[in-house]
């Protein structure tokens, strides 16, 4: 059986800084993704980022993938598992692994999980045609594969993910006929609305989508208002066609592996759903399993790359290893996680962790 | 209201445009952000420090116009591209806007376009006077703009199709506007009878008499194609509206 | 239908290879995932569900949810959101559960 210093599962944002960072402290790092390309979901966003420099702001996200694919590749003491998913793991701290097509198991003293999150769901009438998808599954067709999902979107939510997908297939040449969020009020950025809203596309908050239409595929939807009780309101249906529906609702956490190795979960809305509780260096409540990015609770990609530096690093010093400036260097990591929740967008963020912090010491 | 339609208020506006008389003295930033999030770009990409230190990274962004001179450096390293430069000085009624526009296909220097407001509604002509897209951008080219004075402060986007474009006829028969022929043209229709065959330009009363000429020059400037190179469409006859019986008479001449 | 121009991607031309869905001959390129390629043939339906027969099409796009399953070179229940495209791939629609051979 392989054995490794730290495992981690995940190569998008957290993953790879978690990488980047334990590498740093010289511990022999096994990076494990699924797909045949490291970056995650940092692949497709061609927006840039907020945040401050340290967490590159002003970068658009592929090339934040690329730069942190080249640090990665600079260590000798990565070895990057593409092509790889990780099955299973165990009491032990076994882990199992499809990689390739052939099945391995794998000993590591530290486990990072970071599996990111997958795309919630909505239920209306109708609701399994195709040409309904996933926010990302648009995303995925158009900016990675260079292929137009439809000629004309409406997006449900308007949140940062549906406000940025609705940017991009208008740059993509698709025309998007409307944004709908059940909120009352936008969810995303303001600046992402105001994107969006010059190019002439209506924003309607308190509506959401009541049924789709089509046989075979979708032609279009029925709309219905939202009363401030969350309530349909009666008569206000109306009718708008497409020829493809959006569904970005929101991301819930993709646990299933903390799950299995019995880490204590708390079911917290404000995250995403169920998120491992968590110490302030990002271990979970097994002392070999740590996490980062989206699984331990959903963010802004920033605080995914802050949290998996965090991670990375502790989980090295637990394991005896360090280095110069150690402490100043997770101090400051530390100070960017706290500051990119600091603000009045980052409360429900704060309120969530504060419930599955252990110890809630987090400065 | 911004937190239902992503629409500035002109309460909104107003708190963050500039003085008059700032506005007399030459282009100024215009940064349109205004929720506290998690962001500094514009603070640390600012070459002449006139943005407020921003002590805190959610701490919101404010120009000091003294220092500001409208270089537009920001304008691209803006995430939320919520930064625009106003040039109020630019002519006598006339005025500069400096947008970020991340479309293609670009417009060129010299196009008339459509300016709209921000909630994309056309405003005006615009006239695009520049367009900034060295590496320095990184793929946010830059617009320069120029719209009637009064807009400084409304016109925030532009629709690459010219707004007199679709009240310029070019087909009185069939109806064809400006606007629709080059949208046709753009989506390949690059030839006389193509655009014939869609549009039926060519094919009313007046035979192609009124536009033949126009399509043909608008081919050429979308195209390059020069309208002695392009495919000439068929003639048929008749040359004048006749009513079908008339060629149901007998030739009576005997000749 | 493929995009033709971005103002922020290029995207590589990459080697066109033939490939058949439902005996219909088609071309995408070579490595992408198999239902990118039949989206730019204008192919959205791929399946119809084992027990409703509702259809059935890409959602996730990223190999999480399993609603884009075909049959490849008459394997059935392949994700062809995250499977790429060879030259000479026979992929069918997958009506129900599908068969393994």
């Amino acid at each position: 059986m392989k054995r490794t210093d730290i495992a981690i599962i995940g190569g998008g944002p957290a993953g790879l800084c978690a990488s980047i960072a334990a590498a740093k402290m010289g511990a022999k790092v096994t990076l494990i993704e699924r797909n045949s390309t490291l970056g995650g979901q940092l692949v497709k966003q061609t927006h840039m980022f907020f945040g401050s420099q340290k967490q590159y702001a002003s970068t658009r996200g592929i090339d934040i993938c690329k730069i942190l694919d080249n640090e990665v590749n600079k260590y000798d003491n990565i070895e990057v598992l593409t092509n790889t998913t990780v099955l299973g793991m165990y009491e032990d701290g076994v882990i199992t692994l499809d990689c390739n097509g052939s099945y391995k198991k794998m000993l590591p003293s530290r486990i990072i999980v970071a599996t990111g999150a997958s795309e919630k769901y909505l239920p209306f009438a109708n609701n399994d045609l195709p040409g309904i998808y996933g926010a990302g599954a648009v995303q995925t067709l158009m900016n990675v594969y260079g292929v137009k999902p439809a000629d004309s979107v409406v997006m449900v939510g308007a949140g940062n993910i549906g406000l940025i997908v609705s940017y991009q297939l208008m740059q993509a040449g698709v025309s998007v006929n409307a944004i709908i969020d059940a909120a009352p009020s936008i969810g995303g950025y303001l600046v992402h609305a105001s994107k969006v809203a010059r190019l002439g596309v209506p924003i309607l908050t308190s509506t959401t989508v009541k049924s789709a239409h089509g046989k075979e595929y979708i032609t279009g939807i029925t709309t219905v208002k939202l009363d401030d009780k969350w309530q349909e309101i009666e008569g206000s249906e109306s009718y708008l066609p497409c020829d493809n529906l959006c569904i970005s609702v929101g991301l819930s956490p993709l646990a299933e592996l903390l799950w299995q190795i019995g880490c204590e979960m708390k079911y917290v809305p404000t995250l995403g759903g169920f998120v491992p509780t968590r110490d302030n260096h990002l271990k979970t409540s097994i002392d070999s399993v740590y996490v980062a990015g989206d699984v331990a609770g959903i963010e802004e990609a920033s605080s995914a790359m802050v949290e998996g530096s965090i991670a990375g690093l502790c989980a090295s010093r637990s394991i005896g290893l360090t280095m110069t400036d150690y402490d100043k260097v997770l101090a400051d990591y530390i100070e960017q996680s706290n500051s990119l929740r600091r603000g009045p967008v980052g409360d429900k963020i704060r309120q969530g962790l504060a419930q599955v912090e252990i110890g809630g010491q987090t400065k | 209201m911004i937190q239902k339609d992503g629409i500035a208020t002109q309460e909104m506006i107003d708190s963050i445009t500039p003085s008059a008389e700032r506005r007399s003295k030459g282009p100024v930033a215009v940064v349109e952000c205004f929720q506290s999030i998690p962001c500094n770009p514009c603070y640390t990409s600012c070459p002449r420090k006139a943005m407020k230190e921003l002590i805190d990274i959610n701490d919101m962004p404010q120009v000091n116009t003294d220092i500001c001179n409208g270089c537009g450096v920001c304008i691209s390293h803006c995430p939320g591209l919520a930064i625009f430069v106003i040039d109020e000085t630019y002519g006598d009624n006339q005025c500069l806007i400096k947008m970020p526009y991340e479309f293609t296909p670009l417009p060129s220097e010299g196009d008339y376009v459509t300016a709209t407001d921000r909630g994309g509604k056309p405003v005006c002509r615009g006239k695009v006077v520049k367009v900034v897209n060295t590496p320095m951008q990184d793929r946010t080219p830059i617009i320069h703009l120029v719209v009637p004075k009064e807009f400084s402060m409304i016109v925030r986007s532009l629709n690459i199709n010219d707004i007199y474009d679709d009240n310029t006829y070019i087909c009185r028969c069939e109806e064809l506007t400006l606007g629709e022929l080059r949208e046709y043209i753009r989506k390949g229709y690059t030839t006389l009878d193509e655009i014939k065959r869609i549009t039926r330009a060519g094919m009313g009363p007046c035979q192609g008499r009124t536009c033949r000429q126009l399509i043909m020059n608008e081919i050429a400037k979308l195209t390059g194609v020069k309208p002695q190179d392009q495919l000439m469409s068929t003639f048929r006859p008749p040359v004048k509206p006749v009513k079908l019986g008339f060629y149901a008479q007998e030739d009576t001449d005997n000749e | 239908m493929r995009i033709e121009q971005h103002p922020i991607l290029t995207f590589p031309a990459g080697k066109m290879v033939k490939f058949t869905f439902d005996g219909k001959e088609l071309y995408g390129k070579e490595g992408e995932p198999i239902v990118a390629a039949l989206h730019a043939n204008g192919i959205k339906v791929i399946g119809h569900s084992h027990n409703k027969h509702r259809p059935r099409g890409l959602y996730c796009a990223i190999g999480n949810c399993s609603s884009c399953l075909a049959t490849v070179n008459g394997e059935p229940n392949v994700r062809t959101c995250i499977t790429p495209l060879c030259e000479g791939m026979v992929v069918t629609m997958q009506n129900g559960k599908g068969v393994i051979k």
